[in-house]
């Protein structure tokens, strides 16, 4: 005969086996007496808890709903942390849209004085904020590299990384942190999306 | 009517979602859903019928006060069944000398007043039984066999390792089994 079953017995009794356990345990009842004598003994306490009577209904249950409502605070308590949160939620998109407005200003007025500069637009004070010639154009490091060694490449390579790749740092951080306001967008609009599945319909429902 | 279940707990969701809103009426329709349940799961820790309308009542306001912080990742009823039971702790502890298991109403049967008596005594004695458990190991036992939860609804109500539910069914089941011995003599 196999081991006594009496450990998973109640689970057994209350359903929460899985389909391998339950077989295992039916075939030690279906050979052991005493297993089979427990399993019994506990659906006869079910059976006996439920001869115990319900709950006396002493209010109608319309009745018992009105006296709830009565009861109720005028609204649910929200706590002020949640609200401030939900306005803010909503608020993504426009804190978005506007972060992102301003580097784009913030990039164009810089490329307009960095253009007017190097056209000799402005004085000669500003004129020293240009990166010194040569080194800092990549074209001219690139077109260089027909008789640059190795070394030298890896040097012209750590000089553009140094820049900010062959874009230069102003574009290179213009096109990322657009990048970066999309995909936030993006993901907004994707909880957006999500939360507007369960969007509640009209109930009619009785007085309350 | 049958009402496919699947529809059934949209609509709930539905309701919830209004009455998280603010929606009155929407929650009025929640505690007319949930009215039985939570009144029977009261009444079974606490014994009294007056004290379980007023814990129950108390129960649905505390909801309605912390609807906003419900998720629908578990069933709406098991929410509102943990407001339940930390209710009839309150109640249990305001009323502890006014509880009177004596009291506790059973309905007539209709026929043989000899069977109708012995169904109302045995009725009273199984519900001295249930009360005379420690409140934490009626708590689980009431759930399981009255309301139907699982092991791991139990856990996620009460807020306990689903193994310390198991071992307060066995105890609960244990104590319930030497109380109500004469019943059991009787059937086996």
């Amino acid at each position: 005969m196999t081991q006594h079953v009496t450990a998973r017995l109640h689970a057994y009794h209350d359903g929460e086996l899985s389909d391998h356990q339950r077989r295992q345990v039916d075939t030690h009842l279906a050979q052991c007496e005493a297993c089979r004598a427990e399993l019994e003994t506990l659906r006869q306490l079910t059976a006996l808890l439920h001869q115990a009577a319900a709950a006396p209904t002493i209010t109608s249950p319309d009745r018992f709903v009105a006296q709830v409502g009565l009861r109720l605070p005028r609204r649910p308590a929200e706590p002020a942390w949640q609200r401030v949160l939900k306005v803010g939620w909503r608020l993504t998109p426009v804190g978005l849209l506007g972060a992102w407005a301003f580097l784009q200003a913030a990039f164009l007025v810089s490329g307009i004085l960095l253009g007017a500069l190097y056209l000799g637009l402005g004085s000669e004070t500003w004129a020293g904020l240009l990166p010194a010639s040569g080194s800092g154009s990549w074209l001219a490091q690139a077109l260089s590299l027909s008789d640059a060694s190795l070394s030298d490449i890896g040097q012209v390579g750590a000089q553009l990384l140094r820049g900010g790749g062959p874009l230069g740092w102003g574009v290179t951080l213009n096109r990322a942190s657009s990048v970066l306001i999309g995909l936030l967008y993006l993901s907004w609009l994707a909880s957006w999306w999500a939360s507007r599945q369960h969007r509640p319909g009209l109930i009619k429902t009785g007085s309350f | 009517m049958n009402t496919d279940p699947a529809t059934a707990a949209d609509r709930e969701l539905e309701i919830i979602a209004q009455a998280q809103q603010g929606d009155r009426r929407a929650f009025g329709e929640l505690v007319r859903r949930h009215r039985k349940g939570v009144v029977n799961v009261v009444y079974r820790l606490c014994g009294n019928a007056n004290l379980a309308e007023d814990a129950a009542q108390e129960a649905f306001i505390r909801a309605w006060q912390h609807l906003p912080s419900y998720r629908p990742r578990s069933p709406f009823r098991n929410w509102v069944y943990r407001i339940a039971t930390n209710a009839a702790r309150d109640v249990l502890r305001r009323e502890r000398e006014t509880v009177d298991v004596d009291a506790i109403s059973v309905p007539a049967s209709n026929g043989n007043p000899e069977a109708a008596l012995e169904t109302t005594e045995r009725s009273r004695t199984v519900q001295q039984a249930v009360l005379a458990l420690p409140p934490a190991s009626r708590e689980v036992l009431v759930l399981r066999e009255y309301e139907n939860l699982s092991y791991q609804e139990i856990a996620d109500t009460l807020n306990i390792p689903i193994g310390t539910v198991m071992s307060r069914l066995n105890y609960a089941r244990g104590k319930l089994r030497q109380s109500l011995a004469p019943y059991f003599q009787e059937e086996l």
